[in-house]
C-alpha cells in the first residue's frame, strides 16, 4: 500500500469540491432549513453592518462557530474560502493603491474578511442540506409544474453527462480535437462545438420529443391542477367514446378519484 | 393536425419545456466540468451563454431563456455549485433575462455573430450587479466598487462574448436541418 502524508489522508476524507454536501451528524444538520435561512440571514446581516475591529471578531467567531458547529472541517472550510482569495487581494490592492498601505490595509483587509463571512451562512447551508429537503422545501414554494421541470432537470443530469461522455469518445475516435489540451488552442473551439455540442443538442431534442410524448400519453398536464397516474383506475375510468381518461386528480386521503365530467 | 397546448407559464408546450430544462442541464454539466479542469475566473460564462442563445435560438419565444436560466440556477443550488450559495441563481438569472431583453428588440439575435457577441457580453457583464449590490452593502467607496466590477467582469465579459459567438453557426445548422423553428418575425 502506497504511503500517505497526513494532509493527503486528511484531504481524501473531506468532501470532494466546494459546497458539496457533507453527510455527517450536527446539530447544524439536524436543523430544519428554514431554521438554517434564519441563521444565516441573521449572519449575512451582521456581516454586512460590522465596520469596528471588535465587532468583526465577533462576527468572525460567530460563523466560524456555526460553521464549524456543522462538523466541517478545515479542509473544507480551505475549498470553500479560497476562491474568495482573489477577490481579497484585489480589494486590498484597490484600497491600498487609493489611501496607501497604512491607511487602506484596515478597510481593505475589513471588507475582504466581510465578503467571506456574508458567503459562510450560505455554503453551510448547502453543505448540511440534502437535495431531498431541497426538493420538499421547493415544492411548497414553487408551483408543480415548474418544480416537475426543475426535479426532471435534476434527474437528467447523471443521463446527459454520460451521453456526453460516449459522444466525446465517439468523436476523438473520429479525429476530433476535442480533448483538455487541444482545447487550449481556440483554432480547435470548433470542433468543440461542431462535434460535440451540436450532436449533444441533437440528442436532446429528441429526447425531448420522448420525454414529452411519454407524460402526454399518461394525460400529463392536461388537467390545470395536479394528477396522479393511477394504473387500477384504467379499467374503471374508460369513457363513453372508448378514450381512456388516465390522469384524474386523486384525493389522497381516501385514495377515490374525483368524478369527471360527463 | 394536432394542436399543441401550452404546458408552463401559458407558453411552451412541455416538448419546449424539456429541451429548455435540458439547455439547463447542459449549463450545469459543463460548469461543473470546467471548474474541475480549468479554473479559469470568469470562464463559467463561455458555456452560460451559448446554452441561453442556443435556447432561445431552439426555442423562439419570449421568457425561454429566463427559464433556462432560473431552471439552471435551481439545479445548481440542489447541487451544491458555486461559492455564492443561494445567490447563484442571480448569477444565471440575470444573463437570462438580458438575452429575452435584447430579443424583444432583435428577434433573429440568436442568428446574428455581432448582435450574439454584443448580447454575450453586456450579459455577462450584468452579473456584476450581485457584485455592486454586496460592494455597495458593504460601505465600499464607489470609486473603489467601480474598479473592483470592472477588473472581475472584464473576464466574465470576455468569456461570455467568446461563448456567444459559437452559438450562431450552431443555430443556423439545426435551422438548416429543421430541427428547430426559424424564429419569427417579431415576438
Amino acid at each position: 500500500m502506497p504511503d500517505t502524508t497526513w494532509i493527503e489522508r486528511r484531504w481524501a476524507a473531506t468532501s470532494d469540491y466546494a459546497c458539496q454536501f457533507r453527510a455527517v451528524n450536527s446539530p447544524v444538520h439536524r436543523l430544519g432549513a428554514g431554521w438554517k435561512l434564519l441563521m444565516g440571514a441573521f449572519l449575512c446581516a451582521a456581516a454586512i453592518q460590522v465596520r469596528e475591529p471588535w465587532s468583526l471578531a465577533i462576527v468572525m467567531a460567530m460563523s466560524l462557530g456555526y460553521y464549524f458547529a456543522a462538523r466541517l472541517t478545515l479542509f473544507d472550510l480551505w475549498r470553500d474560502v479560497r476562491f474568495f482569495l482573489i477577490q481579497m487581494v484585489i480589494i486590498l490592492g484597490l484600497y491600498c493603491i487609493k489611501y496607501g498601505v497604512s491607511g487602506g490595509l484596515w478597510p481593505g483587509t475589513r471588507t475582504s474578511l466581510q465578503i467571506v463571512l456574508f458567503f459562510i451562512p450560505g455554503i453551510v447551508f448547502i453543505r448540511t442540506t440534502q437535495s431531498s429537503q431541497l426538493m420538499r422545501g421547493l415544492r411548497r414554494i414553487v408551483p408543480y409544474r415548474m418544480a416537475f421541470l426543475i426535479f426532471t432537470c435534476f434527474r437528467f443530469v447523471p443521463v446527459f453527462a454520460r451521453e456526453l461522455r460516449e459522444i466525446a469518445l465517439a468523436q476523438r475516435l473520429r479525429g476530433a480535437r476535442i480533448t483538455a489540451r487541444d482545447l487550449l488552442s481556440p483554432g480547435n473551439w470548433q470542433d468543440l462545438f461542431h462535434c460535440l455540442m451540436i450532436p449533444l443538442i441533437v440528442r436532446a431534442i429528441r429526447t425531448a420529443d420522448e420525454a414529452s410524448l411519454s407524460a402526454e400519453a399518461r394525460g400529463f398536464g392536461v388537467r390545470p391542477e395536479r394528477s396522479y397516474f393511477d394504473h387500477r383506475l384504467l379499467a374503471r375510468s374508460s369513457s363513453a367514446d372508448g378514450a381512456i381518461d388516465e390522469a384524474r386528480p386523486i384525493n389522497r386521503k381516501t385514495g377515490s378519484a374525483t368524478p369527471t365530467q360527463p | 393536425m394536432k394542436q399543441e397546448t401550452t404546458f408552463l407559464w401559458n407558453r411552451f408546450t412541455l416538448r419546449e419545456a424539456f429541451l429548455l430544462g435540458f439547455c439547463a442541464t447542459f449549463i450545469v454539466l459543463t460548469r461543473a466540468v470546467l471548474r474541475m479542469k480549468f479554473g479559469l475566473p470568469g470562464h463559467s460564462m463561455f458555456f452560460l451563454m451559448f446554452f441561453l442563445l442556443m435556447a432561445r435560438g431552439c426555442v423562439p419565444k419570449l421568457g425561454a431563456a429566463t427559464l433556462v436560466g432560473l431552471v439552471a440556477g435551481a439545479v445548481s443550488i440542489m447541487l451544491g455549485m458555486g461559492k455564492n450559495g443561494p445567490l447563484i441563481l442571480l448569477n444565471f438569472v440575470l444573463p437570462a433575462i438580458v438575452v429575452d431583453g435584447a430579443t424583444l428588440f432583435y428577434p433573429r439575435l440568436a442568428i446574428n455573430l455581432v448582435a450574439c457577441l454584443v448580447v454575450g457580453a453586456v450579459a455577462s457583464a450584468s452579473k456584476a450587479l450581485t457584485g455592486i449590490l454586496l460592494d455597495f452593502l458593504m460601505g465600499i467607496d464607489t470609486e473603489i466598487i467601480i474598479r473592483h466590477i470592472l477588473i472581475t467582469t472584464f473576464f466574465s465579459a470576455l468569456f461570455g462574448a467568446l461563448g456567444s459567438a459559437m452559438a450562431p453557426a450552431v443555430v443556423r445548422r439545426l435551422q438548416a436541418n429543421r430541427l428547430v423553428p426559424a424564429p419569427p418575425a417579431s415576438d
